[in-house]
């Protein structure tokens, strides 16, 4: 609940400036568009459309109160674990999932989601969404004696597990805190060549994220109402046009300083392609409503921006798109049944309208939105909360996908089993590299580039994993 | 705005004597402080940095966020639940960063709150604001003291203990499954105090036989660890219930977010603990245990450069050598008597080593640090002179970076803070060279647009009835190569280029301003060139 902020009328002129409206600034050099011809990566070949949507849930996603046992035996193990973090049984009804064809998982588990996902159920029951059970960060397969061999050469481990920084960054780019290039980023580098704006290919609507960070292909921020103007340019206010250009030449000019010219190279290139973005996001009204229920959801404005400029994406000339999207605050230490549910609401909501726009812009089989998360959380419980762990599930959202099915293994509903490492911290099944390679593939990327893209892939079986 | 008494003897010395430059003295006061008024350099001339340094730290703390809060009746019990509202946590803060004295100890406790992060942003119940005041109040009390005793009583914070779970922790229960909360154990280490991996003394990581990294801890030491944090909640004991007719259960007075948390022995962990090396008997009593575990971590050899360099971070550069940091990481370890964990004794060490006095090479080209939104704001704010009518500094949360500042303080997104100390831009030269630079995790085409947007409304009309006075310029203000090289003196403390004052100079000369000319054309002119100067790399690298 913070005040009204000072420049609410900044965001409304921003969204009415447009592109070429200032002479001066075409003097500057079309950076972004010799990206594309700088770039040497391979082409993907493609001549349609594909855009994969990575979802962030950043704290680390309970798993246990997301897919939640609700046949009665796993049930009934689920609340005596879970004890003062449990759903009531009959709060589930409403969310219970049934597959589209019959399936049977470990201990014949059925799963309901949480009560606040009603809009995913449909998803799932519409074959549009599928579950991926117990996916986490792997560097190769792992029974749990081999996680307690003190032989870490043969059996290493992934660094500075349960860490949250590290395991963010683990997930968005496989390796620790300080990685630069993520494998959403190595996606981009095989599509800039196709992409005639090659700096719209990774995007990311959430702040800087590793995930989108590629060898050759940058990211590009956009926030939830487009590209962000310059307004001194257009309205020098109490400055004069000689104000203006001075602003514009030392906020651009180039710098021997390596930071300063980091500065400069990113003023450039905002003040670029402001223009590009904001003048193809002019004609693209969407229909679909994403807040349905008035109140703030960062995780739809962020989607919003993203279809809309799936929408533009004839003007922008592009033919793959890697996004970023996230919501923060899954580190559900305490207060989870309250907070968790509020978040997993705006994932349920933000998920189902993206999802409605794709269709409404008859894209859905060309868009694939997944979830992530820095790692799933204990089973048992704190008290009112859960801690960090390991593997968790996540979902797969798109036309293209092959819902109403699970994925993976699932886990024992337990805190002894031998698919945990203790208080029902999951020791992952499925590694992220499966999950990232089978949508690598829908992509477009050829089998002989994955281990480029994927360092330890060739540690697991190669096999797609077939939801999309 | 300067804040220095007047009667001080070296206000009267006389300067430009001194073998340091107004432009060094101003490099030194904007790395110490938010700003560098002619007074502090008047007195780093004449008598050097330490002494400057040594007078700083006599300085008692000025009005505390708690006593402002009060003093503008933040604790009144309304109708409409003010006792939830986050607001005036923001207008809080705001205060003590732009408008309250002593500023060397408030730029310490910014740097510190970098470090012990908590954040407003989820601070929820009664009295958030009283709850970020306490935790601001703590670091500021503590920005001169001892590390040890800081440690302690972030701990025991009742603002920490909200957001990293130590508030309500209960001990093991077998019997429901439930196990300890593990947030605050894993936390205290892994950023309050010994990170991730064994360090050498000078920063860098420790290798084992076959060349490895070596982690500091387990997964296991978590677990023991997270027991010594069970049993603590909120004191209530000097708290009123205060019944009211809008609600049916009372509304309770702030006192709780002032004292630190209190320990309940039933709800304590009686298990023995083994983390680190340290072992703590079964059925220690809490404080006991607490004190173990706290001496424990401090001691370890890791505190000294890993906090040491996060330090240098904050306050001088991005990428300081590690020989900058043993010499900070030993005088943390022994202030020269002894003492281990004294602030002073860092705060000396990052700001007078002579990495950080050297002259600055314009050849190279990864020096300092980029300056972060905040400090910007600040710095500018306290230069020029800011008034506030009404005295109630209602600035919001300037956390959005599309229509906003992009960040705002005791508003970092997560405990990791705004940005991470081994955060390396992408594709960039810094990149190439193995270097970091925390503070561009903010730095984007969306922000960069909306910092711009931001000032250009700011430096000339204030938010709200915060307005720049530019007191200091208004007599010159007719004169654009003196507004320029005053402001880069200020600002910038000299660091930019004749090229570019000349390019701003000449821009702000085509106002033509005389002066003769109504106020508002030279606020106007004043403005231009605050935008211009605020908006250069030159200045915005920090070197």
């Amino acid at each position: 609940m913070s005040g009204p902020y000072l420049h609410q009328d900044i965001s409304r002129r921003t969204l009415l400036a447009r592109a070429g409206q200032l002479g001066f600034l075409g003097t500057a050099a079309p950076l972004a568009m010799n990206l594309a011809s700088a770039a040497e990566a391979a082409a993907l070949g493609a001549d349609d459309y594909r855009a994969l949507v990575c979802v962030f849930l950043y704290g680390g996603n309970d798993y246990g109160n997301t897919l939640v046992p609700y046949d009665t035996i796993n049930y009934s193990r689920y609340a005596r674990i879970r004890g003062g973090v449990a759903f009531q049984r009959k709060d589930l009804e409403k969310t219970a999932l049934t597959p589209i064809r019959p399936q049977t998982l470990t201990d014949n588990l059925q799963y309901a989601f949480a009560p606040y996902c009603p809009r995913l159920k449909i998803l799932f029951e519409g074959g549009k969404l599928a579950p991926l059970l117990n996916v986490g960060s792997l560097i190769t397969p792992l029974t749990l004696a081999q996680y307690k061999s003190s032989n870490r050469a043969l059996y290493p481990l992934p660094p500075k597990l349960f860490s949250h920084n590290d395991q963010q960054c683990t997930w968005q780019a496989m390796g620790s805190e300080g990685a630069t290039v993520g494998w959403g980023g190595r996606l981009g580098d095989l599509a800039l060549a196709g992409n005639d704006h090659a700096l719209l290919t990774c995007i990311s609507a959430a702040g800087n994220a590793v995930f989108v960070s590629g060898d050759k292909a940058l990211q590009y921020q956009i926030s939830p109402e487009g590209a962000i103007a310059v307004k001194a340019f257009r309205e020098p206010e109490y400055g004069s046009p000689a104000i203006s250009e001075a602003l514009h030449q030392l906020i651009t000019q180039q710098r021997h300083h390596a930071m300063e010219n980091e500065l400069s190279v990113l003023a450039r290139r905002s003040i670029e392609m402001e223009g590009v973005v904001n003048g193809a996001l002019a004609d693209i009204n969407l229909q679909t409503n994403f807040v349905p229920v008035p109140h703030e959801n960062p995780l739809a404005s962020q989607l919003k921006i993203v279809a809309r400029l799936i929408g533009a994406r004839k003007q922008l000339g592009v033919k793959r798109q890697v996004f970023f999207v996230s919501l923060d605050g899954f580190d559900h230490h305490s207060d989870l049944m309250a907070k968790h549910a509020d978040l997993m609401a705006k994932l349920d909501e933000a998920l189902a309208s993206f999802y409605t726009a794709t269709v409404e812009m008859g894209v859905q089989r060309q868009v694939t939105a997944f979830t992530a998360s820095d790692f799933g959380r204990t089973l048992a419980n704190n008290g009112d909360g859960s801690d960090h762990g390991w593997g968790g599930h996540h979902f797969i959202v798109g036309g293209a996908v092959h819902g109403g099915q699970y994925y993976g293994t699932a886990p024992h509903v337990s805190v002894d089993a031998e698919d945990q490492v203790g208080q029902g911290r999951l020791l992952p099944s499925t590694s992220i590299d499966q999950y990232a390679a089978t949508l690598a593939r829908w992509f477009g990327v050829p089998d002989g580039e994955m281990a480029a893209i994927l360092p330890n892939i060739a540690n697991f079986d190669r096999g797609p994993l077939g939801f999309v | 705005m300067a804040v220095l008494v007047d009667s001080r003897p070296a206000m009267k010395a006389s300067i430009a004597q001194g073998k340091i430059s107004e432009a060094e003295a101003a490099r030194f006061l904007l790395r110490a402080q938010f700003s560098a008024p002619d007074a502090d350099i008047a007195f780093v001339r004449a008598r050097g940095f330490s002494a400057w340094l040594d007078e700083q730290y006599k300085i008692p703390r000025a009005q505390t966020g708690v006593d402002w809060l009060t003093e503008h009746h933040h604790d009144a019990i309304t109708k409409d639940a003010h006792y939830f509202w986050p607001t005036a946590g923001d207008y809080m803060i705001w205060n003590q960063m732009l408008a309250q004295p002593g500023e060397m100890r408030l730029r310490a406790a910014y740097a510190l709150s970098q470090f012990f992060v908590i954040s407003l942003n989820p601070i929820d119940g009664f009295w958030p604001p009283y709850i970020m005041a306490a935790w601001w109040d703590l670091l500021v009390d503590g920005a001169f003291n001892n590390f040890r005793d800081l440690l302690e009583r972030v701990t025991l914070n009742a603002g920490m203990g909200m957001y990293l779970n130590t508030k309500g922790n209960l001990k093991e229960d077998k019997a429901s499954g439930r196990e300890p909360d593990e947030n605050y154990a894993r936390e205290v280490m892994q950023l309050f105090t010994i990170g991730l991996r064994m360090l050498n003394p000078n920063g860098t990581e420790k290798k084992d036989a076959n060349g490895r990294p070596i982690d500091t801890y387990s997964q296991d030491d978590i677990m023991n660890l997270a027991h010594v944090f069970t049993g603590y909640d909120h004191d209530f004991d000097r708290v009123k219930h205060i019944n009211v007719d809008w609600q049916n259960y009372p509304v309770i007075t702030h006192e709780f977010c002032v004292d630190p948390m209190k320990l309940d022995p039933s709800k304590h962990s009686n298990l023995a603990v083994n983390f680190c090396g340290a072992s703590i008997p079964a059925n220690t009593p809490g404080k006991d245990a607490l004190k173990i575990a706290l001496d424990t971590l401090f001691h370890h050899p890791n505190v000294g450069p890993f906090f040491g360099r996060q330090m240098i971070q904050r306050l001088v550069t991005s990428n300081p050598s590690p020989a900058y940091v043993a010499r900070v990481a030993a005088a943390f370890d022994d202030n020269g008597q002894g003492v281990r964990g004294d602030l002073k004794a860092v705060w000396r060490a990052v700001l007078t080593d002579p990495e950080a006095l050297a002259a600055h090479d314009p050849a190279d080209r990864f020096a300092g640090k980029l300056r972060e939104p905040v400090l910007r704001l600040t710095s500018w704010a306290r230069t020029v002179g800011l008034h506030c009518a009404s005295g109630e500094w209602q600035i919001h949360n300037l956390s959005r970076s599309d229509n906003s500042l992009g960040q705002s303080p005791l508003r970092s997104p997560s405990v990791f803070n705004f940005f991470r100390p081994g955060f390396v831009p992408a594709h960039t030269s810094i990149a190439e060279a193995n270097l970091v630079a925390p503070e561009f995790q903010l730095q984007n085409e969306t922000s960069t647009a909306g910092y711009i947007n931001f000032l250009q409304w700011m430096v000339r009309w204030g938010y709200g009835d915060v307005k720049p006075t530019y007191d200091p310029m208004r007599e010159f203000a007719h004169d654009p190569d003196r507004v320029v090289d005053w402001l880069n003196l200020h600002l910038a403390a000299g660091q930019l280029s004749p090229e570019t004052t000349k390019l701003i100079a000449t821009a702000l000369a085509s106002k033509m301003v005389t002066q003769e000319s109504p106020d508002e054309h030279k606020l106007d002119l004043l403005a231009s060139a605050s935008l211009l100067v605020l908006s250069a790399p030159e200045y915005l690298v920090q070197k």
